[in-house]
């Protein structure tokens, strides 16, 4: 009688941790955005032209996100960063009015007014890399791409987006003193918040005047 | 009388050799450099240990066994991207048009259990075929290692999920997660080796494998379980080094078990096995991570590091031989 008690304990201790270790679903019910052929480009261009319009109207203010971030860096986080890995670094759209003030050749520094102060800002116009703007939009889901080179890719597609649709024709026009509007995204390490220097790599730019 | 207490005496100077070593290497490295002894150094370096202690455990099991176990970085590598890739792929069965998900809970065990399976096989070809451990588990290092590849293609699984980060990254009580697994391997070792009839066995095989055999030991049962257990604590260090990552590479753990070998070494562990204790490891995997963590605050070129690591190894080695001829 002990012995199959041991064993019903057995069976149902182990029959308890697969039911917590495992879930099975039918295959053909799962959407998956990635597969052997996925194209980068194709996805990328999907979601600069359909999804991430509305993403950049809801951006939120420079001078907000920070004055949000300086009440309470949690939460402000939590509601207007996103991330897809793990680490102090996070992401955010964000969108601001700025007045140039210096043009080089890698960037334009910006004026910001933030207020009761002025801020100065940088905006990335040369070199356009690392995943800001795929992590800041957060619409692309990790758990959808099994394979890292897929998420580098979209990345790098959207990097080279910025770089041949947005960049020319802004570097073309922009000149010392003009008053932009700037719609972008932003790294902020959350350990460490320094907001001296920030650079904006931008998504959407219009010159005022 | 005062022969006694000399050999009392110098009896617990070698048990607490170890010990000694590591707090004359803290005050040395405290003089040399202030960024040493702090408390936020202190916890980096036990989180820096705390996968070579798990390894190192398992290490000293097989090694009181008068075996060695040179495939655990190869284990680790594997069973970290078994992990990995069962939390972020799952198993697809296109054919059943089943999709098999493996929760964290799941994956974790699914490591474990792999880990487990390849310490097996290691303490099967060394029992049942009599195949020098040297050559088993040399074997099993690359065949490991050439599986790593084969799962992961050559590429890492990276981005697995925060809630999977915590083992690596977490804080429980103001003290990292991987410490905390760590501290929960060493007792259960030290339980092992020190109350239960398996720890005996473990003792006795490694002090004289043919009177184990002769006094009714199962011998080939106790070094199978050894090995296994080797396995997977090599496991569980391979799912702390991904989920500290975030990422599983498939070349992650090269050269690991050389650093548990010289912990279990340091740890004054005999390497012809029946002598030596888990604590005793613990001290050498921590002498070791003191060690890597006091020459890179000196600014010690990595290369130098290299000699120094493998002089005190050798160091080790002698005075713990010396201490068994004057025995």
């Amino acid at each position: 009688m002990k012995r199959y008690l041991k064993y019903l304990l057995l069976i149902v201790t182990v029959g308890l941790v697969a039911y917590k270790s495992v879930y099975i679903k039918k295959l053909s019910t799962m959407v998956k955005a990635t597969g052997d052929n996925f194209d980068a480009i194709a996805f990328s261009k999907k979601l600069w032209e359909e999804k991430l319009p509305a993403k950049l109207d809801s951006a939120i203010e420079l001078t907000e996100f920070i004055r949000a971030v300086q009440t309470n860096a949690a939460d402000a986080f939590s509601k207007h960063s996103n991330a897809l890995g793990i680490g102090n670094y996070r992401y955010a759209l964000i969108k601001t009015d700025a007045v140039v003030t210096e043009l080089s050749d890698d960037d334009n520094t910006l004026q910001i007014n933030s207020g009761d102060s002025l801020m100065i800002v940088k905006l990335a116009t040369e070199f356009i890399y690392g995943n800001a703007i795929r992590d800041a939009s957060a619409l692309v889901d990790v758990k959808d791409f099994p394979n890292t080179m897929d998420l580098n890719n979209i990345s790098e597609e959207l990097n080279r987006t910025v770089r041949k649709t947005v960049l020319p024709p802004f570097k073309e026009k922009v000149k010392k003193g003009d008053r932009i509007n700037v719609t972008g995204a932003i790294e902020i390490n959350k350990e460490h918040l320094r907001w001296t220097g920030l650079e904006i790599i931008p998504i959407r730019l219009q010159i005022v005047q | 009388m005062a022969t006694t207490i000399t050999a009392t005496h110098k009896n617990q100077l070698s048990r607490f050799q170890s010990l000694i070593a590591l707090f004359v290497l803290c005050i040395a490295l405290a003089i040399m450099t202030d960024k040493f002894f702090t408390a936020e150094n202190g916890l980096n370096v036990l989180r820096q240990t705390a996968v070579n202690i798990c390894i190192a455990t398992g290490m000293t099991l097989v090694v009181l066994t008068a075996g060695i176990d040179l495939s655990v970085g190869s284990v680790l590598a594997l069973c970290g991207a078994i992990t990995a890739g069962l939390l972020k792929n799952g198993i697809a069965i296109q054919s059943m048009d089943l999709f098999i998900g493996f929760t964290i809970l799941g994956a974790v065990l699914a490591g474990i259990l792999v880990g487990a399976l390849l310490g097996w096989f290691n303490g099967f070809t060394v029992t049942k075929f009599k195949v020098p451990p040297f050559v088993a588990t040399l074997a099993m290092l690359t065949i490991a290692r050439g599986f790593t590849m084969l799962y992961t293609k050559g590429q890492p699984v990276s981005n697995l999920s925060t809630d999977f980060a915590v083992i690596g990254t977490g804080w429980w009580l103001g003290i990292p997660v991987p410490v905390w697994i760590a501290a929960l391997v060493v007792l259960l070792a030290v339980f092992i080796t020190q109350k239960t009839k398996l720890g005996r066995y473990i003792y006795a095989i490694g002090g004289n494998e043919t009177a184990a055999k002769f006094s009714g030991i199962n011998i080939t049962r106790v070094k199978i379980t050894v090995y296994a257990l080797a396995g997977a604590l090599a496991a569980i260090g391979g799912i702390i080094v991904t989920s500290r990552l975030d990422s599983a590479q498939p070349n992650a753990g090269m050269g690991y078990e050389l650093d548990a070998i010289a912990a279990v070494v340091i740890g004054g562990t005999s390497l012809s096995g029946g002598k030596g204790s888990v604590w005793g490891t613990v001290m050498g995997a921590i002498i070791i991570g003191v060690l890597n963590n006091g020459l890179v605050l000196l600014n010690v070129s990595p290369f130098w590091q290299q000699v120094v690591k493998g002089t005190v190894i050798l160091l080790a080695v002698i005075i713990d031989k010396a201490g068994d001829k004057k025995e």
